[in-house]
Parts: C-alpha cells; structure tokens; sequence
C-alpha cells in the first residue's frame, strides 16, 4: 500500500484519521498538492474550494475532541459540477451565460458534509450532462485519451488521487463510463435510491446520484452516507438502507453469475471481451454458477433511450431553446437538445413502454441468477478527437458506442457498478460491469469486492 | 364545409413541431437525427398496446406535506 496520502482509499484511511495517526489537513494538503501538480494537465476541476483547508482543521478539531462522525470525516470529495453547492458556483458544465442554479447544497452534498467529508471543489462534466467525452479533461492514463462522460473530471480527479473519493451522476452511463475508461470504481444505485434533489436534471424518470472511488469498498462507505429517503425528490424511495460494508468479504460460492449473450457480448473491442471473459472465469473459480441467457428485446432498447433522453433533455432545455440560449451550447450538445424536437410525444411513450418489456425480461432473468456481468464500455478510452469509433469491424458514433453497455441498466433502473478487471495492449483500464435486482446494491458489492480483492487492479496508479 | 383554400399555410416543423430553425440549421439537424430516427423506427414498429409506460405518478403527492 502507497504511503502518499493521496493514494489511499477511505478504508484504509479512515481507521488512521479516527485514531489520530492521519491528520485530515495533511490529507487536504496532500490531495491539494497534487491538485495543483496535475490538474493544469488533466483540467478535471472547473472550480476548488477555497475553505478546504479550514475545513479538514476543523474536521482535525472535531476528532480530537472524540466527535468522529464517520468513516468519512476528514476525507476530500470533488463535486460534480452538477450538484449545487451553498458555497461554490454550480454551471452543470455549460460556459453560457444566463443560466444560475442556487445556491444551496443539493441533499448529497449535504450528506457528504454532515458526515464530515471535505469538498475539494467542483469537478468538470460534459456540458449538462449530454455526452459521454468531457471536454477538456485529459484522462490520466493516457492524456490523448477521453475520460468518458459526463462525469469525467470526478473520473480523472480520482484516479489520479486529485481527491479521494467523488461524486457522479449516471443518466445513461455517466458515472459507469468514466470509471470504465479511468480505472475506477463507478457505483449507480437503483434508481430512487439516493436523492437527486439539488441535481441539475437531464431525464427525470433516468438519473441516479452515486459515487466514484478507488475501490469497492469505498463505494460501499460512500453508499451508506448517500442512500435514503428525501421527500424533495419524487423518485426518492423510502426503503430501509443497510449498511453496505455488511456485504464485503462474503464468499460468493454458490452464487449464480448471469450472462447476457446479446447486446452485451460479440461486439466489443477484443482486448475489453477477453478480460471480461477472464473475469467471468474468475467468479466461476470463486464457486461462482454461470447461466447464458439472452433478451432479444435490448434490440429496442437503444432507440427508446434515446426518445425518452432527448424528449427529456429538450423539455428541460425548452425555454433556452425558444430564447436562442442553446445556439451558445457546445456543437454536439446543442445539436442533442435541438433534436429532443423531433421525437413525438408517442415515441417518448413508446419509450417508456419498451422500459416496462424490458423490467420484466431483466426480472425473468433474475430469477435464475443472482447478478449479471457485462463488460461497462465496448472500448477502452478514444482518442480526443475522434468522432465516430470502429468496434468490431463496424462504424459507430462516439455515443452509441460508449453507452450501448450501459444505458440498459439505467432504462430498468437496476444497481451496476463498473470496475476495473484488466488493461489493454495501451496501458488503458479496462471495465467490468456487475448488475442486480433493484435494491439490492449489497449483492452488487459482494461480488465485485469477491472479484477485487483476487486482483491487483484497483492498486494501479497512472504514471503522470 | 369550410374553404381551405383561406387558410394560411401550415409549417410542419415551425407550425406543428414547433421547430423555429433556420433552413439551413433545420437540414444539418435533420441529417443528425437520421441514425437516431433508424433505431426509433424500430420502437415505433413494436406493438406495446398492452403494456403500460413505465411513468411515474402518485395523486397523493403534496397532500401529506411532504412531497413537493
């Protein structure tokens, strides 16, 4: 284990900061110094906190006086640059002028601060969350390379220790995608249950809160200060919330692996389906089962993401749109928003019908097994300029082809997290996705911190 | 019976979409949503007659004071 602050995860630092043998204003020094090391190359921050410091001496303070709140007190967390903030300007990624969000915390940044977390800024995103690049951070694998979208800067400041932990939002894959293509730990809970309230939306029956970490287990503690009910957000589910790190260190023998051999296998980039299958053969010598099965109805699935998303993004964008706003939105974007036009009010009910098939072909398959593996993205991270991606002999546009893994999870509403499980013939990570009925996030980290802990993955750091 | 022939002509994009782009916008617009249009065909093919959308919907919201 690296002795740098910065490198640590939340696991191991958390039992030193309670004891007093890490002082939470050196990790903050630690994480700023780095910040201001790396982060001219990477740019994965839009804005820092000025109070970082004064808050970890005071997070220092509370702790000597035998007020630990938590495994995350004293632990920096970048922000999404969608989530509002009482003390920092919130933009959600656009530069356009005549948009203000308010100025208050949303309630999982509240979360993070009632349990002592220090907010080291706000991290870059691709503009309102519509895309799946984040221009212009560079990914720190490899800075030619994207980091994936459009929680990308949280993607890039994690993996390169520029904070510990952070903070995403995943409509289609915005959370899982970046994690795939940087080498993190990417966590989407079912949907309803984190609050999104203080999230600047982009589809509201799609967007989930969640977090970005190094490893399993700090998803887990992420997890448990973030999941729960808040009546603020309609979609917010009042459901007991268990404590995740229950799951960690269970065997997985005799557990059922599921593997959807459509849609999901036989068109990705070699490297990215061998080291799935690698990890798939992995579980199974865990004592893990495998069953085959497949849901010849994903064939729609694309087609419905796309008609409820861009309905939903047009119908949020409308009044920019009718006052000319969206014309200063970046070319891609804007041409997103200016589409959700054209999809007619039955193609988004269509959408939403398709969803219904699709739960229940998911909930058939659930009944003969306990998770599902999938890889995250087909490819590992692309070149900055690239517009449309080859896979597997076939054209497809940078959209569709990194959210064609996905954004099937986010249309049932399932719990999936992407990790690392291997690197290509570049350097570059490679991610594993692992989904399971709803609610039941806990089964989610059970296998994925089985699968972690035989592997050294997580524990590799980009030279930079 | 009325006469048609009175009536202004009708924009289907400006008028009933509600589409206010320039021409040339309208066009580069229209040739993105090709790839798009091909997979929302598909959808549009399905027969989903008996199956409800997946739509959220509580008539209790905001009676107990605490959903907004």
């Amino acid at each position: 284990m690296s002795t740098e602050l910065w490198a640590r995860t939340i696991e191991d630092l958390a039992p030193d900061i309670r004891a007093g043998r890490v002082s939470p204003v050196a990790l903050t020094e630690s994480v700023l110094d780095r910040i201001k090391q790396h982060d001219g190359t990477l740019l994965s921050y839009i804005h820092l906190a000025e109070d970082a410091l004064k808050s970890a001496q005071e997070a220092e303070r509370e702790i000597r006086d035998d007020r630990w709140r938590g495994p995350l007190h004293g632990i920096p967390v970048g922000i999404k640059d969608n989530y509002t903030t009482g003390d920092m300007p919130t933009r959600a990624g656009t530069e356009v002028p005549g948009f203000s969000f308010p100025r208050e915390d949303a309630n999982a940044v509240a979360r993070l601060r009632a349990a002592g977390a220090i907010l080291t800024g706000k991290t870059r995103m691709h503009e309102f969350a519509w895309g799946t690049v984040t221009p212009p951070t560079r990914n720190p694998w490899d800075v030619g390379r994207v980091v994936g979208g459009s929680s990308g800067g949280t993607g890039a400041a994690v993996m390169a220790g520029l904070c510990t932990a952070g903070m995403g939002s995943d409509t289609g894959g915005s959370i899982r995608i970046p994690a795939s293509l940087c080498g993190t730990v990417g966590l989407k809970g079912t949907f309803g249950r984190a609050s999104r309230a203080g999230v600047v939306p982009h589809t509201w029956s799609l967007d989930v809160a969640g977090p970005l970490t190094r490893s399993v287990a700090d998803s887990a503690l992420m997890l448990n200060v973030l999941a729960g009910f808040d009546p603020a957000d309609p979609s917010c589910q009042d459901r007991p919330v268990p404590d995740y790190t229950e799951a960690l260190g269970q065997a997985v023998q005799g557990l059922r692996v599921g593997v959807c051999r459509n849609h999901f296998f036989g068109r990705n980039q070699v490297e990215v389906e061998n080291a799935v299958e690698e990890a798939i053969r992995d579980l199974a010598a865990q004592g893990m089962t495998v069953h085959e099965f497949k849901i010849p109805n994903l064939e729609y699935g694309l087609g419905a993401i796309f008609a409820v998303e861009l309905a939903s993004s047009t119908a949020y964008h409308d009044v920019s749109l009718r006052d000319g706003k969206t014309r200063h939105f970046e070319p891609d974007v804007r041409s997103l928003v200016e589409l959700g036009r054209f999809v007619t009010g039955v193609d988004y009910l269509k959408g939403e019908q398709l969803r219904r098939v699709l739960m229940a072909d998911f909930r058939k398959a659930f009944e003969e097994v306990d998770v599902i593996v999938a890889p995250t993205t087909a490819l590992t991270a692309w070149a900055h300029d690239a517009k449309t991606l080859e896979i597997a002999g076939e054209q497809e546009s940078v959209l569709a082809a990194s959210w064609r893994l996905t954004y099937p999870f986010n249309l049932t509403g399932l719990p999936a997290i992407s990790m690392p499980c291997g690197f290509d013939r570049d350097g570059l990570p490679v991610g594993l996705q692992i989904a399971a009925k709803p609610f039941d996030e806990a089964m989610v980290l059970r296998v994925a911190h089985a699968y972690e802990r035989t592997h050294d993955w997580a524990a590799r750091r980009p030279q930079l | 019976m009325t006469d048609s022939s009175k009536k202004p002509p009708l924009d289907p994009y400006k008028d009933i979409l509600g589409v206010d782009f320039t021409p040339e916008r309208l066009d580069e617009n229209l040739h993105a949503f090709v790839d798009i249009l091909k997979e929302i065909q598909k959808l549009r093919e399905l027969d989903l007659t008996d199956v409800h959308p997946a739509v959220i919907f509580d008539p209790t919201d905001g009676y107990d004071g605490t959903k907004s």
